[in-house]
């Protein structure tokens, strides 16, 4: 009980920077909804930890629900992580063409 | 027909000069692809008389050849020549590697270390016995293409087949990357024997797993 309202408040203070970083402009209103889904969405899932409990052990998990939850996160950051290199490749290969552009539209010779 | 050879370059303002000069009176256009040296590779490169190609930043060798194998198609090239600018190729083999193009026999045609023993016997031990022998293995399941020189980057090229193989790697994965896309595509290949003198080791194990590294991501994106 104890670890959960720490965890909430932990949740409350990160909302609370949130909407001041948008109220300053900081972010984006898409990246502010994007956040501010993500961790209501993580306080639902720590307010409803015993549920999740019953629900895994439903599932035949031996593990909690907090560590199934982490498992998901783990598999979840992989995935973004595996997003964001694909992102990365094609912006790489946008970078080549507008130098190949630029190098073909300035040939040089004698 | 049109002999045009394509050199990218990256910091060789010591052997450019002499490159130039060996390689020039040889083919019917000589470009010279500057990736993004910080050198004066490109100075020396208009002094000599070749068409210079500028890459306000590096890209890579793949990207460098794939820039200056558009300007050859652009401007009229019937043959399009893959040749270093490190000075570790010999210029009289161009000859030899545009010839089966020239005569209808091959429509791409792949230098090789290993065709000639004499030759051969020039290639580092590590690289000759455990780095090529494990390329050529990658080379043959992963891609289907079964060449006596895994790596080779001298390789020439009819302008029809130029214009249909599309490789996408900008950095050393390309060499790969070429191989499958003349099996892909089906072409007439022939290798002839070329030969190499090193300077320096070139390609290592961890280079080679770069490639293979480079060449997965390939798959994942397409």
């Amino acid at each position: 009980m104890l670890q959960q309202t720490i965890a909430l408040i932990i949740i409350a203070s990160i909302l609370a920077r949130l909407y001041w970083q948008k109220q300053k402009n900081y972010i984006g209103m898409n990246e502010f909804l994007f956040w501010l889904t993500f961790w209501i969405l993580a306080a639902i899932l720590i307010i409803s930890l015993k549920f999740i409990d019953k629900f895994v052990a439903g599932l035949g998990f031996s593990g909690s629900g907090i560590e199934v939850l982490l498992y998901l996160s783990v598999a979840a950051l992989f995935y973004f992580v595996f997003r964001l290199r694909l992102k990365l490749e094609k912006i790489e290969k946008d970078i080549t063409k507008v130098v190949q552009n630029i190098a073909l539209k300035n040939s040089k010779d004698n | 027909m049109r002999v045009f050879c394509v050199i990218p370059a990256f910091n060789e303002e010591k052997n450019i000069k002499a490159i130039i000069n060996q390689v020039r009176p040889l083919v019917d256009c000589l470009v010279i692809v500057d990736d993004g040296s910080t050198d004066r590779t490109a100075d020396f490169t208009l002094r000599e008389g070749a068409v210079l190609l500028k890459h306000i930043i590096n890209r890579g060798q793949g990207a460098a050849l794939r820039t200056g194998t558009e300007y050859c198609l652009n401007n009229g090239a019937d043959i399009i020549v893959h040749f270093d600018a490190d000075g570790q190729f010999l210029s009289q083999d161009i000859e030899k590697i545009a010839a089966p193009i020239k005569n209808n026999k091959a429509q791409v045609v792949f230098g090789s270390r290993f065709l000639n023993a004499e030759h051969s016997s020039e290639v580092p031990f590590i690289k000759k016995n455990i780095i090529m022998p494990l390329a050529k293995a990658v080379n043959r399941i992963f891609f289907n293409v079964n060449l006596t020189d895994p790596q080779s980057g001298f390789r020439a090229m009819s302008a029809e087949a130029a214009r249909r193989i599309g490789w996408r790697q900008d950095r050393m994965a390309h060499c790969s990357e070429i191989m499958f896309e003349v099996k892909k595509n089906n072409f007439k290949v022939k290798e002839v024997p070329i030969r190499v003198i090193y300077h320096n080791f070139g390609q290592s194990f961890s280079g080679g797993f770069k490639i293979l590294k480079e060449l997965f991501i390939a798959m994942l994106v397409n």
